[in-house]
């Protein structure tokens, strides 16, 4: 099943950001339950806010969506300090976001997640930057997947993002993104595969167009997840059809369903009109 | 001449401009005068950025054709009758943070309103920017930084200017992510802008330079 990471609840947008510092429950809850409602399998989570007092700023997000969604959580932090408060105070096991090729992460991180069990979400760069062609990139990642593998988490708990960069500076950016999510999938089967959808479209007018075009043609090669916006229903309803084209919706059950809950085409179809009868 | 120069970079015909360039330069415009017309160009696409008409592709494009042009026109150039700049601006994005979009931008902005810049790239070490503030004696130091943990990076580096005893001697402005009055007092900052026509409209102001 492709698994969403509902992306709304991040303290780097403006509106978040201020609720997060002024404990705006009531808003962060509403993120929550609308993205859960929407088939999110994961709720992120990020404060946003200096690192001085993200441990708590984050501690805050983890109680306040929990109390209103089952929903697992994905912890969004660069600051191990946060992350580590953070998954005490969390009721289901959660996805960490992230670990990379950069030794100060993968030491401070990757312990965390060996030690409570949690899958993590593993970018494709390192010390040196974001390798820029496919090699480079697996290269980074095959590193990485060895280093899960040591700390003991099976290939199935790591979320490789192959980090998808602006096309608006490379026109080649969706292209590399593409032949390495298709190279992740041959060498480790067993991964999911994920990425932010909207830096594809950084800098572009009409962001959701190419945004929906990226997604489809990043599950067709074998991306499984995405960091989105589960409450685009364009979005939503191009996942739903591409799901359908891949042949992983038997029947079209997921497609059918998705129809007559409302969540793509225009309002369900009401029961068929009495014939009329014509002069 | 050079106004057809100015249209064919500001309309973005990149296959014309450099070409355009090159036959100005052998009918005898001076060169001082075709980078003129790049600047002006520059400044019309800038414009046209501000006011959501053009997008990154086409501040990417003119920057192409810029860079071209320049080295075309720069080794004929006395180095005494280059244009004179406003002021000094050194810029980069803080240790621990690899996002250059947002300053790539930035320094487009500041360079085709006329300021001297000097990029240090991205992830850049507070050493080296104390090293540059102390080199090249600049009004303005611009640090940018996207991710939350930037700002211990960018209030490192602040830090690292007083303790080199040099604080006094440069404005320091932030910018990024979601920078606000908040992180510019935590990292020590003059000022902080939300967006690339804020680091000008600073710049201008610190520097004394009419809009």
């Amino acid at each position: 099943m492709f698994e969403v990471i509902g992306e709304k609840i991040n303290g780097t947008r403006k509106t978040v950001g201020t609720a997060v510092v002024e404990r705006d429950a009531e808003l962060i809850r509403s993120l929550a339950v609308r993205q859960a409602e929407a088939g999110a399998s994961w709720i992120d989570v990020n404060a946003g806010t200096r690192s001085d007092r993200e441990p708590d700023d984050l501690i805050w997000l983890v109680e306040t969506v929990q109390a209103v969604t089952e929903v697992p959580l994905c912890l969004d932090s660069a600051n191990p300090e946060a992350l580590k408060a953070a998954i005490g105070v969390t009721a289901r096991t959660p996805l960490l976001n992230s670990i990379s090729g950069e030794a100060w992460r993968l030491e401070s991180v990757l312990p965390l997640a060996a030690q409570h069990g949690c899958p993590v979400i593993a970018l494709a760069l390192d010390a040196d930057g974001i390798p820029t062609g496919k090699d480079g990139r697996l290269a980074v990642i095959s590193r990485l997947i060895e280093a899960t593998r040591e700390a003991g988490l099976p290939d199935s708990g790591v979320y490789v993002d192959p980090l998808v960069m602006t096309i608006s500076t490379d026109i080649t950016s969706a292209l590399t993104a593409l032949d390495t999510i298709r190279a992740i999938r041959e060498l480790f089967p067993q991964v999911h595969i994920t990425s932010g959808l909207s830096n594809i479209s950084f800098g572009l007018p009409a962001r959701q167009t190419v945004n929906r075009a990226f997604l489809t043609l990043a599950m067709a090669a074998g991306q499984d997840s995405a960091i989105l916006d589960p409450l685009d229903r364009e979005l939503r309803a191009a996942m739903i059809a591409t799901e359908l084209l891949l042949g992983r919706d038997r029947h079209c059950r997921g497609y059918t369903k998705a129809y007559r809950a409302g969540l793509l085409g225009g309002a369900p179809a009401a029961a068929p009109a009495p014939a009329t009868a014509t002069a | 001449m050079t106004a057809e120069l100015v249209d064919a970079i500001a309309e973005m015909r990149d296959d014309e401009a450099v070409p355009l360039a090159e036959k100005l330069l052998e009918t005898g415009t001076r060169p001082i005068d075709i980078l003129g017309a790049c600047r002006e160009a520059m400044a019309i696409v800038g414009r046209r950025f501000e006011e959501g008409e053009y997008f990154v592709p086409e501040l990417i494009l003119a920057g192409e054709m810029l860079r071209e042009i320049s080295e075309l026109v720069k080794p004929l150039l006395a180095a005494s009758s280059d244009v004179a700049k406003h002021g000094r601006i050194v810029l980069g994005t803080v240790a621990g943070d690899i996002h250059d979009i947002g300053k790539d931008i930035v320094y487009f902005m500041l360079d085709v309103n006329g300021f001297e810049v000097h990029d240090l790239g991205v992830d850049v070490p507070v050493d080296t920017f104390v090293e540059k503030v102390r080199e090249l004696q600049p009004q303005v130091l611009a640090l940018s930084g996207f991710l939350t943990l930037s700002y211990d990076a960018m209030k490192e580096t602040v830090e690292a200017l007083v303790q080199a005893g040099i604080r006094d001697t440069v404005k320091v402005m932030i910018g990024g992510g979601t920078v606000d009055e908040q992180v510019r007092e935590y990292a020590g900052a003059d000022a902080f802008g939300s967006d690339a026509m804020a680091a000008v409209t600073l710049a201008r102001q610190w520097i004394g330079v009419a809009a």
